[in-house]
């Protein structure tokens, strides 16, 4: 009995380390927005085509809602393919991927937007009023909504693949009650 | 075993002084984290916070010669009035983040003793517009001497 | 091209360091002397190439390569030559090099050292190495690869931190690791003392001077680390109990008290199993250092980003500290039949109370640092703790080991009989009381600065009794003072070394106990030619300057400082740097042994005419830069080969 005692000795570490990966839970990363589970302010502003682009109109789809700016280097640069390619691949099976470009100069922006072939519509927000109401601190962040136009998740930093595909998938699996 | 049993007694007294310092340490310095939400959900008057949000565009208003800054704080949901004594640190400004130290007061603001700004990795100022900035600022500074 | 062949090499590296430290494990086991040395062989190898990539990337630096995506983040082309050098380890992943560089360093003079003469536990310790080298390449290989292709490849880079841009912060990293990464060796040898079941004198001996020089490089790390806090930050600090500042402390905390209880095994075979213990934990918080300032799981001013990195670190420090006290444990019988403690009153109880302090204070320095992280697992709250946590709780701990570093030194072994404490302790308490009572009188009513007084004029004293006693006793002999001083010095030179080292640690006591007590400050807002008063100092603002450098814009203001007569015009700045989002301040100040003017340029009126200033009137300050100078001389006397001890 006292041969085991000392065993003791290295699973007294445990705790610790235990505490300090209850840390990566907890990640400032994911920033638990007061805004999760509330309605996602709406808006309506022109695409940098000109066109007219209101979020409500896109309710009952799952929506990404993703915030940039081309001189924030080098996020906006690692995830703007990922979001081009995903919305290629989803754009079909009722989500849609729309970008906000902040406190930006409209050539660089378009210039941004054809380096990276972007095709998902893309607003700017030029007053900073939409930036506010989502509470965004910096770029980049993206706010996943679900059908009901309720956010439900929200990413601060370059989205991956895994991140944007197993959310969407997540939410687009939820049934849409009306 | 009686010298032993003396070791023992003193670690423990030790252990105990320790716990009892660290204690009251904690009490006394503890900050609570909260969201402006948070905060004027139940705000306690003369409580210790840390209070993170962005600062609302058009909000600013920075008295020189007085020294007073006020300011809203937001975090998408709710907003905080603030006023702090002295000059912010150079990364605070409207439409960016920052966290404050303080407390609030009864007179229903928030009196931040300390500000710091938040400094995120990608957060970046525009390259263009700012270098015409400072060239005005560089512009007008030194048309002042001549 | 160039970021291929850097990984190529980084990754033909990290074969070679789990080579080796495999073939030296297998070889400590079997005692195949052959495999030994071919781990030898890939400890060099590794250290080529590893040279070879911090040369490699360097020279990526300064070609400007921006298709290498570390270069591309962290330089653009206005940074100045000086800082493309060593903007290499500003970051991250650079950072990563430089560790992995340093314990390639260590392992060969390791295997210089070491390979002969320290038959049984040179293998294992060189394995340790190897492993623990094999992981920080793993790191660079797939957490944090400097060589990393950027595609496209930008016409410019993004530019380092400005706040890089600035002697001390070039030096604070390459101390701070010089310090943490040397103290790898003595966990090495610990456990190889433990796997092999020698855990007496041998590991202790050939560990010393290595701990002595890590130990010195951590607070050399940290003093700069404070210095450049100091200056350059404009918060008029130098030490903010941040998570990555006590992610520093901590393992200096516990590598101290490893310096002074290895005293006591070499002296009275004690504390041998205290000691294995030390140099563990030691070792594990410098994991644990590293491990906070990447993983982001704590918030800190200062954490780089985070990512799979913490994970990793996590991961080796858990296996780390399972294996070795796995090891403990398993040689659990081997720690029996030790000295006992014959009494308190004794210098072995006083370095075992001086242990306890020290670990006490780090433990109190883990729990603050990591509350939030506590108190949210526990009640769900994020709550953190201060700097007034740390202060109340610490300063009595750090004048309780003021106080013993007086009494350690002079205090009888095993038990000291009374005439033995009046012999030695008798002037040292006495004018330790007269200079409190005479600080009183002057006018100090801070009892902390009185406490702060009487305990260092008390040690004071009696390092200047233990001294004079030695000197005149050589006096007596014959030889003349200075001879009779300096051959003290040499001879017996880790004891004096430790004085002086000792001496070095008052003076920086008297500086943040004057920094602290009697520091005065305040902000005002002028107009051209006004002037404001601080502590019978005088600052006339003259007026604003702009200057175009080469990667930024620089607003300058002139203050002319006056006491009476003119003392010199300060001119503290702002740096507008375009890639950054607010100007980086410059202080300004003017040294003094018994104060420091302090100047911060805030916020100013875009014509000139108008600008917002921090003065501060900061005292002692000074004298913790001067202590550490004394505390560098003492650690140099110290590592100093013995001379032959006669009779």
């Amino acid at each position: 009995m006292k041969r085991l005692w000392r065993w003791l000795i290295p699973l007294a570490a445990v705790p610790v380390l235990a505490l300090l990966a209850y840390g990566f839970r907890v990640s400032p990363r994911d920033i638990p927005s007061p805004l999760v589970g509330r309605p996602a302010p709406v808006f309506a502003l022109a695409t940098l085509e000109g066109a007219p682009l209101s979020l409500a109109s896109h309710h009952g789809k799952v929506v990404v809602l993703n915030f940039w700016a081309s001189w924030c280097y080098p996020a906006c640069y690692e995830e703007a393919p990922v979001l081009e390619r995903n919305w290629r691949g989803y754009r079909d099976r009722g989500v849609v991927v729309v970008g906000v470009d902040i406190q930006d100069k409209r050539e660089a922006a378009l210039k941004f937007v054809g380096d990276f072939r972007l095709t998902f519509p893309i607003v700017q927000d030029l007053k900073g009023t939409v930036s506010v109401d989502y509470g965004v601190y910096g770029v980049p962040e993206t706010f996943f909504l679900d059908r009901q136009g309720r956010i439900r998740v929200k990413h601060v930093g370059a989205v991956t693949d895994d991140v944007f595909r197993v959310t969407v998938d997540r939410l687009l699996a939820e049934a849409s009650s009306p | 075993m009686n010298r032993r049993r003396k070791f023992i007694i003193g670690g423990v007294v030790i252990a105990a002084a320790l716990g009892y310092m660290i204690y009251a340490g904690v009490t006394q310095s503890a900050v609570y984290f909260v969201t402006p939400a948070e905060l004027q959900a139940a705000p306690v008057p003369g409580k210790a916070y840390r209070l993170g949000g962005m600062v609302v565009p058009g909000s600013l208003k920075w008295e020189p010669r007085s020294l007073d800054l006020a300011f809203t704080l937001s975090d998408g949901t709710a907003t905080v009035p603030v006023r702090h004594k002295g000059t912010p640190p150079d990364l605070f400004g409207e439409g960016r983040g920052a966290v404050l130290e303080g407390s609030w007061t009864a007179d229903g603001y928030f009196k931040a003793t300390l500000i710091m700004a938040k400094h995120s990795e990608e957060y970046k100022a525009p390259h263009d517009s700012n270098q015409a900035g400072y060239r005005e600022l560089i512009k007008t500074l030194r048309g002042e001497e001549r | 091209m160039t970021a291929d062949l850097g990984y190529g090499m980084t990754l033909v590296a990290l074969g070679l360091a789990v080579y080796g430290g495999v073939a030296a494990g297998v070889g400590a086991k079997t005692g195949r002397l052959a495999l030994v040395e071919s781990a030898q062989h890939a400890a060099l190898g590794v250290f080529v190439l590893v040279t070879s990539c911090f040369a490699l990337l360097t020279y990526a630096f300064l070609t400007f390569d921006f298709s290498v995506r570390y270069v591309a983040t962290n330089t653009n082309l206005g940074t100045p030559f000086y800082y493309r050098i060593t903007g290499v380890w500003g970051a991250l992943e650079g950072s990563i090099i430089l560790w992995s560089w340093m314990l390639a360093l260590y392992t060969i003079i390791l295997i210089v050292r070491h390979r002969v003469g320290a038959r049984e536990l040179y293998p294992w310790a060189l394995a340790t190495m190897l492993g623990i080298l094999a992981f920080f390449l793993l790191v660079m290989t797939v957490a944090a690869p400097p060589f990393q292709r950027q595609v496209p490849v930008p016409a410019d880079g993004r530019g380092l931190n400005p706040l890089l841009e600035d002697t001390g912060m070039i030096t604070h990293p390459v101390a701070l690791y010089l310090g943490f990464t040397g103290f790898t060796v003595p966990f090495a040898f610990a456990m190889a003392a433990l796997i092999t079941g020698r855990i007496g004198d041998t590991w202790l001996a050939l560990t010393r001077r290595w701990t002595i020089v890590a130990w010195y490089f951590l607070s050399l790390g940290l003093l700069i680390g404070g210095w450049w806090s100091y200056h350059v930050l404009g918060w008029g600090g130098y030490w903010a109990w941040d998570p990555v500042e006590n992610a520093a402390f901590m393992p200096w905390l516990t590598g101290t008290a490893f310096l002074h209880s290895v005293m006591i095994q070499e002296r009275r075979r004690m504390l041998r199993l205290w000691n294995i213990s030390l140099v563990i934990l030691t070792f594990g918080l410098t994991l644990f250092g590293t491990f906070l300032t990447r993983s982001g799981v704590i918030a800190s001013v200062h954490a780089f980003t985070q990512g799979s990195i913490g994970v990793l670190f996590l991961s080796f420090l858990a296996v780390v500290l399972l294996t070795a006290l796995g090891l403990v444990a398993w040689r659990w019988e081997a720690f029996r039949s030790e000295g006992e403690l014959d009494s308190v009153v004794s210098r072995e109880s006083a370095f075992l109370l001086n242990n306890v302090l020290l670990v006490a204070a780090a433990f109190t320095v883990f729990f603050g640092t990591v509350f939030p992280l506590l108190s949210e697992a526990v009640r769900g709250v994020k709550v953190s703790v201060g700097a007034p946590f740390f202060n109340q709780v610490n300063i009595p701990l750090f004048l309780s080991l003021v106080f013993l570093m007086g009494v350690g030194p002079l205090i009888a072994w095993r038990r000291a009989s009374r005439e033995n404490l009046q012999r030695n302790f008798l002037w040292p308490v006495a004018l330790g009381i007269l200079a409190a009572a005479a600080a009183f009188a002057l006018g100090v009513r801070s009892l902390l600065a009185a406490l702060t007084f009487a305990t260092t004029v008390f040690v004071a004293v009696t390092i200047a009794v233990d001294f004079t006693r030695a000197t005149r006793a050589r006096l007596r002999l014959g030889e003349s003072i200075l001879p009779a001083m300096g051959g003290l010095l040499l001879r017996h030179n880790r004891r004096y070394g430790g004085f002086i080292v000792h001496l070095g640690i008052l003076i920086i006591a008297l500086g943040v106990m004057g920094s602290h007590a009697w520091s005065v400050q305040t902000e005002t807002t002028l107009h051209r030619g006004e002037t404001a008063e601080l502590a019978g100092y005088r600052f006339r603002f003259d007026g604003l300057t702009a200057v175009e450098e080469s990667n930024h814009f620089k607003v300058i203001g002139a203050f002319t400082v006056s006491n009476g007569k003119v003392l010199g015009v300060l001119r503290p700045a702002k740096k507008f740097y375009p890639q950054e989002q607010a100007p980086i301040a410059y202080v300004d100040y003017r040294l003094g042994l018994r104060e420091d003017l302090y100047l911060v340029l805030g916020d100013f009126a875009r014509d000139g005419s108008q600008v917002t200033i921090k003065l501060q009137v900061n005292r002692l300050v000074s004298w913790i830069w001067i202590g550490g100078l004394v505390l560098t001389l003492g650690a140099l006397l110290a590592i100093l080969p013995e001379r032959h001890k006669s009779a």
